[in-house]
């Protein structure tokens, strides 16, 4: 026995009691801190001493070390949740933004729809009142509104992702540069054995938190210092980091760049991911549905506005709004191809129908423009309006398309029925022959030129033009259209009379009238050339007295149609026991038969189903003249699009939920609205076209109605947000359970660590006490010497 | 082993658990507050998809039912208008009678006419009424007068300048209603019958008749028929001599030698040669000949040519075939086409045409009063003949307005049963829309209540939980 024997014991364990004691403070003290990891001393017996023969003596007890504890995995799991987390309840979040911006139910586009087709049902009740019509002007207005509000909402929400993303980068920077140098403190602190674990709580909620944002994989080295990895780049090897970078990719997306390289690097979880997903997949496709919703309305509202009568009737001048682009850089606008013309709505392969007014009589000319957008330029299109009788078209400078009428002289689009569609080649005063069909005529087994000649003027004093046709006359002598042959016979026939097509017939007319007047065809020299047209060779004699055709109503017909009226027999209208008019299609099928004999009385109206009402007056017909006369029944004037494409007579300007408005001249005037397809003031021809509107599925909105598809967007908003809010509940029970664990493994429990306290209290006291009756047992043995 | 519970864990769940207590709690209060179950869409997506088309129906369902008020409205403000003109055409058939009554002097009948002349001025404003500034009769030019009159050559004659095309509103889904009748069909209405000649009432003087076929012009009219030369079918030696000439159409001729005579016609012969001499026909008919000598050819027949006329001569109509059974005359006045059988055609003269069953209510009214006022100086006999006459044609008239108010009483019956359709489909939707998105108030303040409990119920507990600690028993 010696005297040291004992309080070397004693001082060990003093000091363990003490170093528990200052653990349990410790982890009573950062019971509340985020990440911390309660610690715990680990004790164990020193070294025995052998006290000689077989006896080996205990020294007390070793702090072997101060651990945390900790489950490895449980915490990778939880870093793992809290990126799922992180995403979801960004996702939430944002959809939540996203529903708050459409509104719905009480204050969305689907209320400014409503007032929109309730302004067009009111306005039906009285199309010429000013107030109404204003109403109807406003609806748009606000509709226009709307759309932007929601588009220029989604467009911030959509810009916010770059400088959103931006600051959570630098945060991650800065965690990756403080986890950084907690690796070079951990490594220098561990290089002696021992356990850095508060540096090392503090790094692992550095690594935590990054986890919130992006998803990262932390590998940790023998050094005790941990490598992060960020789609598989180094952001942090050892006691170096490496700054991320936030970028913008080709189509304008963010993304994240990482590495000596800058590449992008694929975030999957975390709220960076979640924010990026929404501007590349969720945001986009609310954004793009909204620009089709509003695209399709203003394509199909126009299509029907710019076809449609304003209340002052037809008009005198009409400006485009919108300008060719000059493509090739050559100075001039209008001669690009309306196809690469830049307009925003393509100009289709199809037909517009242009009608000319005469204000003082009321006479309508009906042309038909056909346009091919792959080879005709603006220029050329404007030639074609200059070409017909008292319109004149220009473009201008900026590419703008202008229509002007003559004085006296109106001009419109709309699809309504030509009042007086006979222009005299249908009992009219000057004797007509027309042919018995319609072209195009094969004419294959004439030898060009070849004539015939054309007896004008009356039987006292014959005229007699020889008509020739030379073969350069047609594209296809053996099918020879109706406007060929005009223009060729019109080149040698003078002012002796005029050739014309009528509904797709050849019709020969003198250019005298009266029941004098004669016409009549005949081969020069024999021949077959008038037989191959289908032309009588009787002669035909002028009339006194005009029939009047007259046609009332609207078509109410899906297809545009070009019906002609040929007379059956000849007789007098309401007088031949069985006199008749046949109405044939543009395909020459028989459509119906009209009795204009006995049991008719002139005038009176005949209807000819779709809405077409057709009278005819007093006079004569005959069938073996030829005579004829065509009616276009139109559904839609504008196959085309032009006027759509070029902003003609436009209710909306703009294409997209953006840039969406009001044509000011509505704003300025509600008396452009065109709300008949006549200048009657009642008629409400084009609200009624655009009510039916609301109903059409439309292919284009992936054959939804307007309101439908807009509400489909709504429903996934809706099913979208709920849908977020389930995942952020479920993820955050996840979570909730993932920090039960740890807090149940890694947590600090009061009570324990009382205990704790209590505990080494005890075994400090007795520890003292050992070392006081140590020392009196040493005292004694050294008073044993006095 | 027990799980290790620590002091965070309970905090957290004491959080957790008041978290979502409240959340469902402020839920309900706003669900309670707002009366709706759906504020957002995603509050149920389902219902909110159901949501959008049900309120647009419903505000498409208010639209509707005002239109079936506005029809009505417009209906019966027509219907009041022709119920005017109705009464005015009762007043117009007793003046008719009182007029035909043989007791009544010609100054007696004036006045009638003068109170006829009234009465067709204030059909003419019942015909041009306005509902607002709308005119009520003339489809849908309905911005301006539909009907005028015009008095050309002393005939008085009615224009309709509105058109047939109707005033289509929506009043119930998928039914649409005519806001109008177009006025033609109440005011202008004719059932066109036979065409019929007659002089004053008396013979027909020229021998021309009616085709009464393909005819266009209304009420009544004159066809002169005036001498147009002889065709060069006659003989060589005859020429028109300056006279009287009332013959037309296809005459025969005989020239006697020694004594040189001409008689036409089967009329006396005449000593030849003659200058502007009258020779009379059997028939007592007139031409005027100047006749050099006898020809080769003694008998035959020569045509002299008629020239018709509607107008007063402004137009005429050259006829030299007298075997035609259709003629075609025009009346530049109102454009109107009358056809004539020229067989029997024989003499100048005037026809008066009356184109019967064409006797609108103003055509009907303006010949009445003409009649009356006997401005042509007719016999008293004659005049209340012609008045008889009329007496039919003021019926018709009558009747056309009796049509368009019966049509507009159907249809305002008929506005009356879609009123009540419209209002029941706008319960029942305000139901379903309700059913839908209207809170269960009942159900959810019990919610509430529920919610109220538990959370405090969470709080309480929380609070005694939290306080517990070995800390506390430690003194």
């Amino acid at each position: 026995m010696s005297f040291g024997f004992g309080m070397g014991a004693g001082l060990r364990a003093l000091n363990a009691a003490q170093l528990g004691m200052r653990t349990a403070g410790n982890n009573v003290a950062n019971a509340n801190t985020p990440g911390y990891s309660r610690q715990r001393i680990e004790l164990g017996s020193s070294m025995p001493f052998g006290a000689g023969g077989n006896l080996q003596l205990g020294t007390g007890v070793d702090v072997r070390g101060i651990s945390r504890l900790i489950d490895e995995g449980l915490e990778r799991r939880l870093q793992f949740q809290l990126g799922l987390v992180g995403s979801a309840e960004l996702d939430e979040y944002r959809y939540r933004q996203i529903e708050s911006i459409f509104g719905e139910p009480d204050q969305g586009l689907s209320t400014t729809f409503q007032d929109l087709f309730g302004s067009l049902d009111q306005l039906r009740t009285d199309p010429s009142d000013r107030a109404l019509r204003g109403g109807l002007i406003q609806a748009g207005n606000s509709i226009s509104q709307q759309f932007q509000l929601v588009s220029q909402r989604l467009g911030e929400l959509g810009d916010s992702t770059f400088s959103e993303v931006n600051g959570l980068i630098r945060t991650v920077n800065q965690r990756t540069k403080a986890i950084a140098d907690l690796n070079g403190q951990i490594t220098s602190a561990e290089a002696n054995g021992s356990q850095a674990n508060d540096l090392r709580d503090t790094r692992s909620q550095h690594i935590t938190e990054i986890s919130k944002l992006l998803d990262t994989r932390a590998i940790e080295r023998s050094s005790g210092s941990v490598d992060l990895l960020v789609g598989g780049n180094l952001v942090v090897a050892g006691n170096r980091s490496t700054d991320m970078r936030v970028g913008k990719n080709s189509e304008g997306n963010t993304q994240v760049l990482v590495g000596s390289n800058k590449s992008a690097a694929p975030i999957r979880e975390g709220r960076i991911a979640a924010l990026l997903q929404q501007e590349t997949d969720g945001l986009p496709g609310f954004t793009s549905r909204i620009d089709d919703l509003a695209r399709n309305t203003i394509l199909e509202w126009n299509r029907l506005h710019s076809t449609g009568m304003p209340s002052s009737g037809p008009f005198q001048s009409l400006t485009a709004a919108y300008g060719a682009v000059d493509g090739d850089g050559d100075g001039q606008a209008g001669d690009e191809l309306l196809s690469q013309a830049g307009f925003a709505f393509p100009v289709e392969n199809g037909a517009l129908y242009v009608s000319v007014t005469n204000e003082a009589t009321g006479n309508m000319e009906r042309t038909r423009i056909d346009i091919d957008p792959n080879t005709m330029s603006l220029d050329d299109f404007a030639a074609e309006v200059s070409n017909i009788e008292n319109i004149s078209a220009t473009v201008d400078p900026t590419g703008r398309l202008r229509i002007n009428a003559d004085n006296g002289y109106g001009f419109d689009f709309s699809p309504r029925l030509d009042p007086n569609p006979d222009g005299g080649t249908f009992g009219g005063l000057n004797p007509t022959i027309g042919s018995q069909a319609s072209g195009p005529y094969n004419l294959a087994g004439q030898t060009f030129p070849v004539s015939f000649d054309v007896t004008t003027g009356n039987a006292a004093a014959p005229v007699v033009t020889t008509v020739t046709l030379d073969a350069s006359d047609f594209q296809q002598t053996s099918a020879a259209t109706a406007a060929e042959l005009a223009a060729a016979i019109n080149n040698d026939l003078g002012s002796a009379g005029s050739a014309s097509t009528v509904g797709g017939r050849l019709v020969l007319q003198s250019n005298q009238g009266g029941s004098t007047s004669e016409l009549s065809i005949a081969d020069s020299g024999g021949g077959t050339l008038v037989s191959n047209l289908s032309l009588s060779t009787a002669a035909a004699t002028g009339r006194d007295l005009a029939l009047n055709v007259e046609v009332e109503g609207s078509y109410t017909g899906t297809d545009n149609k070009q019906f002609t009226f040929v007379p059956e027999s000849d007789g007098i209208i309401g007088q031949g026991g069985d006199l008749r008019v046949r109405v044939l299609d543009q395909e020459g099928a028989l459509v119906t038969t009209l009795n204009v004999g006995r049991e008719y009385e002139p005038g009176d109206q005949i209807d000819l189903g779709n809405g077409i009402r057709v009278s005819f007056g007093a006079g004569e017909i005959s069938a073996t003249d030829g005579q004829v006369f065509a009616l276009d029944a139109l559904n839609d004037s504008d196959t085309s699009d032009i006027l759509v494409a070029t902003g003609m007579n436009a209710f909306f300007l703009g294409s997209t939920a953006g840039d969406i408005e009001v044509n000011q001249s509505l704003l300025d005037n509600p008396d452009n609205l065109a709300a008949g397809l006549g200048s009657a003031t009642g008629d409400a021809g084009n609200l009624a076209r655009m009510v039916s509107l609301r109903d059409r599925n439309l292919t284009d909105l992936s054959s939804n109605t307007i309101e439908d598809f807009y509400a489909d967007i709504v429903g996934d908003i809706g099913f979208e947000t709920s849908a977020a809010r389930t995942t952020l509940q479920a993820q955050d029970q996840l979570l909730a359970q993932l920090e039960n664990d740890r807090a149940s493994i890694s947590g600090v429990n009061i009570d324990e660590e009382m205990v704790d306290m209590l505990k080494y209290q005890q075994s400090y006291e007795a520890a003292a006490r050992f070392i006081k009756v140590a020392q009196e047992m040493t005292s004694i043995l050294i008073n044993l010497g006095r | 082993m027990t799980i290790r519970i620590t002091q965070g864990m309970m905090y957290a769940r004491a959080l957790t658990d008041m978290q979502s207590g409240l959340y469902r709690y402020t839920q309900l209060q706003q669900e309670v507050a707002s009366g709706r179950r759906i504020n957002r869409p995603s509050d149920d997506p389902a219902a909110a998809l159901r949501i959008l088309p049900l309120r647009s129906d419903l505000r498409d369902l208010g639209q509707l039912s005002s239109n079936v008020s506005l029809a009505r409205e417009t209906l019966n403000t027509s219907a009041s208008s022709l119920e005017d003109a109705s009464s005015v055409m009762q007043r117009v058939r007793e003046l008719t009678t009182q007029a035909a009554n043989g007791t009544l002097s010609g100054s007696d009948r004036e006045n009638i006419g003068a109170e006829v002349d009234q009465l067709l001025s204030q059909v003419l404003g019942i015909a041009n009424s306005r509902r607002g500034d709308r005119y009520l009769f003339g489809g849908t030019a309905n911005g301006a007068p539909p009907f005028s009159l015009d008095t050309v050559n002393g005939r008085t004659r009615p224009t309709y300048n509105g058109n047939r095309d109707s005033l289509n509103i929506d009043v119930a889904p998928g039914v649409s209603t005519a806001l109008n009748v177009p006025g033609d069909s109440i005011f202008m209405q004719r059932d066109r019958g036979a065409t019929t000649f007659s002089a004053n009432g008396g013979a027909n003087p020229t021998g021309a008749k009616p085709v009464s076929a393909g005819d266009t012009g209304v009420g009544y009219a004159a066809l002169q028929v005036t001498f147009g030369g002889l065709t060069p079918d006659a003989p060589p030696t005859v020429s028109v001599g300056t006279g009287l000439q009332s013959v037309v159409g296809v005459t025969n001729f005989r020239f006697t030698s020694s004594p040189d005579t001409l008689s036409i016609g089967n009329g006396p012969a005449q000593p030849l040669p003659a200058t502007d001499r009258e020779f009379i026909t059997a028939d007592g008919n007139v031409i005027t000949l100047s006749v050099t000598g006898v020809p080769t050819v003694a008998t035959g027949t020569f045509t002299a040519s008629a020239d018709l006329s509607l107008d007063g001569g402004a137009t005429t109509t050259n006829v030299t075939d007298f075997s035609n059974n259709s003629i075609a005359v025009n009346n530049s006045e109102d454009n109107s086409v009358l056809y004539v059988n020229t067989e029997n055609l024989n003499s100048t003269g005037t026809d008066d045409v009356r184109y019967g069953g064409t006797f609108d209510v103003f055509t009907t009214l303006a010949e009445l009063r003409n009649l009356l006022q006997n401005d042509a100086g007719l016999p008293d006999g004659t005049v209340r003949d012609l008045i008889g006459d009329l007496l039919p044609e003021v019926d018709g008239a009558h009747n056309a307005v009796l049509d368009g108010l019966r049509e507009l009483g159907f249809r305002s019956s008929s506005m009356d049963v879609l009123q009540n359709r419209v209002e029941g489909l706008r319960i029942s939707q305000t139901e379903s829309l309700s059913l839908v998105q209207d809170t269960d108030i009942a159900a959810s303040i019990l919610e509430l209540q529920r919610q109220d409990l538990s959370y405090q119920t969470a709080l309480q507990v929380s609070a005694r939980v939290l306080q517990t600690s070995l800390q506390g028993f430690l003194r």
